[in-house]
């Protein structure tokens, strides 16, 4: 056979290569109950579809050549579920997937790579931070950087990140890039590891209070997804992609329309309660209106006043923003207006028409209110909705008071609005506006207080925002999935095509 | 795993209480209502397990993030 010291040298190298950082270091993170670098891949990949780019890439350092098999990142291309899409796997048996000047080369070629044609960029995070000695100094230091567009994110193509563990440096970086993100209980996300900052801040640190899930998931609301398996972020990575165009020339797939989808719709009624003090789920109202299974909450632990989800109606994408009467009576606070924010981004670079139900006392003001920056937020969320592009259609179910009821869409601030025959809408509510205007208190006089409540009321219903055609119709719950099937299919005939002029695409990705 | 509080996420006063000391709640289930904006606002359990204590009764006045209940898991 011609080249067979060639062919020997090859399949020598490759299998070093594919043995990762050996069989201890392997083994280590298996005990730890994870996959490795390698096993993640093939898991999210469609079977022999994966196509490894830079597997012989390698440290810099003559006394780490040996030692650094792909340089601690797998990369490469692969599909799922028939999608082309870019992969980078962190590789923490390589020197704890450090950062160094050859891989951080890597992970750039394969973003750009990504964005040149269209695929989404798929990270798989675990990583100690940068490597050192080789970022130390000046020299070490100054050859970080040499990629300007490193942090650039335009959303012209998804970027989605799974933390699995210790996640420092660039992979913490990339995760704040990133359009949805999930992570394992026991990983850990942070600017540095828990014991850099201890030494740093000469501070006791409790890693998960430092760099949790709960810290994550509910307090920053970086993270949409806490659980306990690779296999289960990795599920939940594709399943997010199966709402998400490649990049943001095309339209998200649609997909079969499963049987019996119209039938839920009709318990609608039973749902919402008759009596205005009584709160609801707004979850359920979601999944009645949308077709069965396929409502994906987005930050759900996050901001819960607000509900944020990608599903289908009629096998079209769409993204559903709700105030949620359930938590603080559905008020909007700082943290609601941010996720509100940035799922709006999300839909209108990505082309998923909006969806918006609002039952919403306003927004919660106060002095903690002025600390949070509620103002500005307010105003972001309302500039986000105004600059979106994509079809927007909201409904009022029952209150919508003040600047809320503009900010969920009110009157031309959607392309479509829809008053349930329950809807409720002023400048704000009836007791609180006497008190205002009036200076009583219901225990100063109940009759003429119940009086003057009446009279703020009275105006107030869908019928009044249909007559001055704020509203386009006034329905019966039970017919909304009808009317936003329509509304689709009338909305999608835009000479656009539905593609969005993605003005939001230069948003920041944390807010 | 220590107790964990229950927090009021929202300013008002305590209704009624759901689930008296010693019953076993799941993630989410109602503890308390609590009344705010002419709304009854339930105030959900942080985590499965049995209410331990209440720091709050009925007809208290409770303000944003207080402590009114732990739960055990």
């Amino acid at each position: 056979m011609s080249f067979e010291k060639e062919i020997e040298e090859h399949e020598r190298r490759t299998q070093k290569v594919l043995a990762m950082g050996g069989e201890k270091r392997v083994e280590r993170q298996h005990a730890l109950g994870r996959l490795n670098a390698r096993q993640r891949v093939d898991y999210l990949m469609d079977p022999g579809s994966f196509l490894e780019i830079g597997r012989f890439a390698r440290s810099e350092r003559t006394e780490d050549r040996e030692n650094t098999p792909a340089d601690g990142k797998v990369c490469g291309y692969g599909r799922i579920d028939g999608r082309e899409t870019v992969v980078v796997s962190h590789d923490i048996t390589v020197k704890s997937a450090s950062s160094s000047p050859i891989n951080v080369r890597k992970l750039g070629h394969m973003r750009r790579t990504a964005q040149a044609n269209g695929m989404p960029l798929v990270l798989l995070n675990e990583s100690s931070g940068a490597r050192i000695p080789d970022t130390m100094g000046a020299i070490g230091t100054g050859t970080l950087g040499q990629d300007p567009t490193q942090f650039v994110r335009m959303r012209d193509i998804p970027y989605v990140s799974a933390v699995l563990g210790p996640a420092f440096g660039t992979a913490c970086w990339f995760t704040q890039l990133s359009d949805f993100v999930v992570m394992r209980k026991d990983a850990q996300l942070a600017i540095s590891s828990p014991r850099v900052t201890s030494i740093a801040i000469n501070q006791a640190i409790d890693p998960m209070e430092l760099a949790g899930w709960k810290m994550q998931s509910e307090v920053t609301g970086k993270v949409d997804y806490a659980v306990e398996t690779d296999e289960e972020a990795l599920d939940l990575v594709k399943r997010f992609l199966s709402y998400m165009p490649g990049h943001h020339g095309e339209l998200p797939p649609r997909a079969a329309v499963p049987k019996g989808a119209d039938d839920a719709v009709g318990a609608l009624l039973d749902i919402v309660p008759e009596s205005r003090s009584k709160v609801y789920d707004v979850r359920k109202v979601v999944s009645a209106i949308c077709d069965p299974g396929s409502v994906f909450p987005l930050k759900e632990r996050f901001a819960r006043t607000a509900f944020a989800a990608l599903a289908r109606i009629d096998g079209r994408v769409v993204g559903i923003l709700a105030s949620n009467p359930l938590f603080k009576a559905g008020a909007l606070d700082a943290d609601s207006c941010d996720k509100a924010t940035g799922f709006l981004v999300l839909c209108d670079s990505f082309n998923i028409p909006i969806v918006i139900l609002s039952d919403t006392p306003g927004f919660l003001i106060g002095v903690e209110a002025e600390r949070r920056k509620a103002p500005g937020k307010v105003i972001n969320f309302m500039s986000a909705l105004q600059m979106c592009s994509v079809p927007k259609f909201s409904i009022v179910m029952r209150k919508s008071y003040g600047q809320a009821y503009l900010n969920m869409g009110g009157t031309r601030n959607s392309d479509e609005m829809l008053a349930w025959y329950t809807a409720d809408v002023g400048f704000m509510d009836p007791n609180v506006g006497v008190n205002v205007v009036y200076g009583l208190r219901y225990e100063d006089e109940p009759e003429r207080f119940t009086q003057l409540v009446e009279e703020v009321r009275r105006d107030s219903s869908a019928y009044d925002l249909a007559g001055i055609f704020s509203a386009q119709a006034v329905i019966d719950p039970r017919e909304s999935r009808a009317w936003l099937k329509r509304l689709l299919e009338v909305h999608e005939r835009r000479p656009s095509r539905g593609i969005g002029k993605h003005l939001l695409g230069g948003w920041p990705t944390t807010f | 795993m220590a107790a964990q509080y229950v927090l009021s996420e929202i300013t008002g006063k305590v209704w009624k209480v759901l689930c008296p000391v010693g019953t076993k709640v799941d993630e989410d289930e109602p503890i308390l209502i609590i009344e705010s904006m002419k709304m009854e606002i339930p105030v959900l359990s942080p985590c499965a397990g049995r209410v331990a204590s209440f720091e709050v009764g009925e007809g208290d006045d409770v303000s944003e993030g207080q402590k009114v209940a732990t739960v055990e898991p």
